[in-house]
């Protein structure tokens, strides 16, 4: 991104007396409109949408399938129903906190965009703390949800927002320790350097390289869905406990913004794994053209991200919820020690191989395989002994 | 050592089960929704799936009521109004009128058991729902009609006939007390 | 330093309630996540159905009895039936009892059905509940075929039931006994034995045996803290003396005896108890007449009879007191939610907000059944 502006402005496409500066200035904003609005956005309404029918087929239900093809156009008419209601702000709350939370809750969505390695010349800003930059910024949920269950001033929000800032810090910690083993593997931060340590086969991913990093994955990725509020964690919004939680006075686009934010995390959540863990965009160069290896690159990622994204939904309609002691228990009496005797094995493991070992390659891939075979074939009893009509088909 | 053995258990137990109910729902994919897309993605219209016996709203087929009175009594939310006359000049009963109030009624077929020739029944319609509160008041009775007298053989008149075969068909399914039906079993549907 | 100051909160669970079962309002005062109390306050869903009764006579009281719980309607029916019958000697035929007990059954796995899907959901799984509900369609379409209607069903008469099984419906009804029991296999794979829903309910809300006696608990409530009552096998009614089945008490394997996932888990088990019953009801089934001959103005002689049965809530009390006419002089239910509401309030202190609602869950509180 940065060495094709470099080259534009040198090349005098913008005119002899361009300042560089401004010319950069102008080109990312352009770029970050680009992608908040035709990406990130879009992203967080489709997978609305999206949700709603992997949750009807776990349900053995249909899912919303008459506005637009499939019911695809069905997050926007809720948009359209969300801006049309009536923007409510209780008489005794707090105005300017209640109304500024959703759009710090927003801010928290939006900022890791900036860092998103869509393929390796497709990232608005390739800085060299990437990933430290996007596990911190995504905290910035605390500040709204406690605004949002402080300023409501409803007892039962409050208690959504104290759960949620107790939750959200607490989970920092294994999520933060999961990334030192992967830091420890690449000695670099940055998001395109962690992609390029990896390669493209699955036996080269950081996630099959020892044991060590794919139990470190998995403690990232439960760790990144407690930070979104998402189940089996998600006790600031428990709908049967305290009907929406921190979110309960809000109504219209305000209560949407809290929602848009939680269902774009997840795609943040999901590009995080992908980035340490799968390997990121890499491809295997068969093509020389540079447009099109990004492509397939971006469509890479893409692939691998959203397959996280759909997990995550099929893990909430599957789970249930944890209390609120246990959520703690499981953070600091099993995630962080587990999370510490990761880091302290990565560190062994990569002072002993520095190049890692491809003999412990092979067998984690195989133990994977092997595992995913011992899936399918649960899953194969199950159907067949439902006796109940197989229907391949998404669309209904 | 047991503190770590139940460490230990309980990270075992947590991932076995979840994976068994990850594969449940993974199974779940493949199969079939239930759901009946009513109305309009059905291949029949729903009230056609019903079975006989669906206690819907209910229809009077007033050219088998004797006007009896029995079905009146019955009801326990006094929901049906009939008024039934002699009529002085012919000698015969006259329903002058026969109201159902199906926002009154909580459809449980306390009316139709004891019909004499099933004329008041239960239909397969539930689709009631109307921006009138006075639609929902079905008045059966146009125009002053006689009643029906039951004939002591099969009925001759090629109109009524099929009318009560239909209503003591309806009736058939009736528990009869006391028994003097055959079971279930050796009638046909 | 000073101490801090702190307050409790007094919270309203209010009528409106996503996890209330049914119409149900709670006062909690808590200290943070800890409750010191939960009050209960019924009375929403009072609709004076035992006064009702008075006025529409014992024929037509009989619609009015789906409406005291329905989820259970059929027991209710069924206990209707009975005290009239008590009342005036009728005997209800053979075939009429198999009929009611077929019925029943199907009601009281439906009923558990319902209870254990809003249970997990409750805890936050939303997809058991839709597999239960799918489970209690399926049952609902068999006594669709049978009666007409799909919750309240008015289908038992004083004297008997008032239509016999339709033709080919034993063969469906066992179809789907086929295809249940391996479903209820797969409920407990996805949900009952998940780690964290054991986490959830194990230790809630344990109620101890003789606190469970002292506050008249009944059914699945009272066997889950080791008590075996089951009015079916100890005061035996209708024609249960005939099959062979279990009664599935609590054990205390997954926490202390009598807490939450001892009451879930014997409802699970008296759904497989009551599958087999249906079974053997299915295929024992004699025939013959399935009501008895009943005046239809019914006038039992003077007196008052209370019979018990066991509902899918538990032992389900009628008491009549008849004068004589064609109108009851007084009817009283008895039912097992209103005493379970009693014990919330001793047991919600040092429980979590959270808890409370597994504890109401888990003790399948139905409001209309309360406040009738």
């Amino acid at each position: 991104m940065e060495t094709l502006v470099h080259n534009l402005i040198a090349s005098g496409a913008f005119g002899k007396n361009a300042s560089p500066h401004l010319v950069a200035a102008i080109v990312v904003f352009i770029m970050s409109a680009v992608v908040f609005l035709g990406v990130a956005f879009p992203f967080a309404g489709i997978v609305s949408w999206a949700e709603r029918r992997v949750w009807a087929r776990i349900q053995s239900r249909v899912g919303p399938n008459r506005v637009g093809p499939q019911g695809f156009l069905q997050w926007l008419a809720d948009g359209v129903k969300h801006v049309c209601k009536e923007d409510i702000i209780p008489d005794e709350s707090d105005a300017p906190l209640f109304k500024m939370a959703p759009y710090l809750v927003m801010l928290a969505f939006t900022l890791p965009w900036a860092v998103m390695p869509f393929s390796s010349s497709l990232i608005l800003a390739d800085l060299n703390v990437g990933i430290l930059y996007m596990t911190s910024v995504t905290a910035l949920t605390v500040v709204g949800v406690l605004m949002a269950g402080w300023a409501s001033n409803d007892k039962w929000s409050l208690i959504g927002g104290i759960r949620s800032a107790a939750q959200i810090v607490s989970y920092e910690i294994p999520a933060g320790l999961s990334i030192f083993p992967v830091v420890l593997m690449t000695g670099t931060l940055s998001m395109q350097g962690i992609i390029r340590a990896q390669g493209w086969a699955p036996q080269h991913w950081f996630l099959f390289a020892n044991p060590f990093t794919f139990v470190a994955a998995n403690i990232l990725y439960i760790s990144a869905l407690a930070e979104g509020n998402r189940t089996p964690f998600d006790l600031p919004e428990a709908e049967s406990e305290l009907v929406a939680g921190f979110a309960t006075e809000y109504s219209g686009m305000r209560y949407l913004f809290f929602f848009m934010a939680e269902w774009g995390n997840l795609f943040i959540i999901g590009a995080i794994i992908a980035t340490l863990f799968l390997g990121g965009w890499q491809f295997p160069h068969i093509i020389k053209s540079v447009v099109a290896m990004n492509i397939l690159e971006a469509i890479t990622f893409n692939v691998k991200v959203l397959f996280l994204v759909f997990v995550s939904m099929w893990i909430r309609a599957t789970l249930p919820r944890v209390r609120i002691d246990q959520l703690m228990t499981l953070c600091w009496k099993y995630f962080v020690p587990i999370s510490f005797v990761n880091m302290i094995g990565t560190a062994v493991w990569v002072a002993i191989w520095p190049d890692g070992n491809s003999l412990m390659r092979y067998l984690m891939l195989a133990a994977a395989i092997a595992l995913a075979a011992v899936f399918t074939q649960r899953v194969i009893y199950y159907l067949r002994r439902s006796r109940m009509e197989v229907y391949f088909n998404p669309t209904i | 050592m047991s503190a770590v053995s139940e460490y230990v258990g309980n990270i075992k137990e947590a991932v076995t089960s979840i994976f068994e109910g990850m594969a449940v729902t993974a199974s779940h994919f493949m199969r079939k929704p239930y759901t009946v897309q009513y109305p309009d993605r059905m291949p029949v219209r729903v009230q056609d799936t019903l079975p006989f016996r669906y206690r819907g709203i209910l229809e009077v087929d007033l050219e088998i009521c004797t006007g009896c009175l029995a079905c009146e009594r019955a009801c326990p939310i006094d929901c049906i109004v009939i008024v039934v006359d002699k009529d002085p000049l012919t000698r015969q009963m006259l329903l002058s009128q026969f109201d159902i109030d199906i926002a009154k009624c909580m459809y449980c077929g306390l009316c139709s058991e004891p019909c004499p020739t099933g004329s008041i029944h239960h239909t397969t319609e539930f689709e009631g729902a109307d921006y009138s509160l006075e639609s929902l008041i079905r008045r059966f009775v146009k125009d002053p009609v006689m009643a029906y007298k039951p004939k002591k053989g099969p009925e001759t008149d090629p109109q009524i006939a099929p009318i009560l075969n239909r209503g003591m068909t309806y009736l058939d399914q009736w528990a009869q007390p006391g028994g003097e039906k055959p079971p279930a079993e050796e009638e046909p549907a | 330093m000073s101490t801090l100051h702190t307050e409790e909160m007094t919270l309203n669970m209010g009528p409106q309630h996503p996890s209330t079962h049914g119409v149900l309002r709670f006062v909690v005062r808590a200290d943070g996540e800890v409750m010191r109390e939960a009050i209960p306050d019924v009375g929403y869903l009072h609709r004076s159905i035992e006064k009702i009764a008075e006025k529409v006579g014992y024929h037509g009281f009989m619609p009015y009895t789906d409406r005291v719980d329905y989820v259970c309607a059929m027991f209710t029916n069924q206990g209707w039936g009975m005290a009239c019958e008590k009342l005036a000697g009728i005997e209800v035929p053979h075939r009429g009892e198999y009929c009611r007990v077929i019925a029943a059954e199907f009601n009281r796995i439906a009923s558990h059905l319902l209870s254990v899907g809003a249970m997990a959901m409750d805890i936050g799984a939303v997809t058991p509940f839709t597999h239960a509900i799918r489970e209690r369609e399926m049952i609902n379409d068999l006594i669709e075929e049978l009666c007409g209607a799909r919750l309240t069903f008015n289908y038992m008469r004083i004297g008997g039931v008032a239509w016999d099984l339709p033709p080919g419906w034993r063969e469906k009804a066992l179809a789907y006994l086929d295809h249940f029991d391996p479903i209820l296999e797969e409920y407990n794979a996805l949900i009952s034995w998940n780690k964290i829903y054991i986490e959830r309910l194990a230790n809630v809300g344990v109620i101890t045996p003789a606190e469970a006696i002292n506050y008249n608990l009944v059914g699945p409530n009272l066997r889950a803290c080791g008590i075996k009552w089951d009015i079916r096998k100890d005061m035996p009614y209708s024609v249960y003396p005939e099959f062979e089945f279990d009664v599935p008490i609590g054990d205390g394997h997954w926490g202390k005896l009598g807490d939450s996932m001892d009451r879930y888990v014997v409802r699970i088990r008296e759904m497989a108890e009551s599958s087999k019953i249906l079974r053997q009801a299915l295929q024992k089934i004699p025939p013959g007449p399935v009501l008895a001959k009943v005046a239809r103005n019914f006038k039992p002689p003077a007196g008052e009879c209370q019979i018990r049965l066991e509902s899918g809530r538990g032992d389900m009390g009628w008491y009549v007191v008849s004068d004589g006419t064609g109108y009851p002089w007084r009817v009283h239910v008895r039912t097992g939610s209103f005493a379970a509401m009693g014990i919330i309030q001793k047991l919600s202190a040092g429980l979590m907000i959270a808890d409370l609602v597994t504890l109401i869950a888990s003790l399948d509180v139905i409001a209309p059944e309360i406040d009738r």
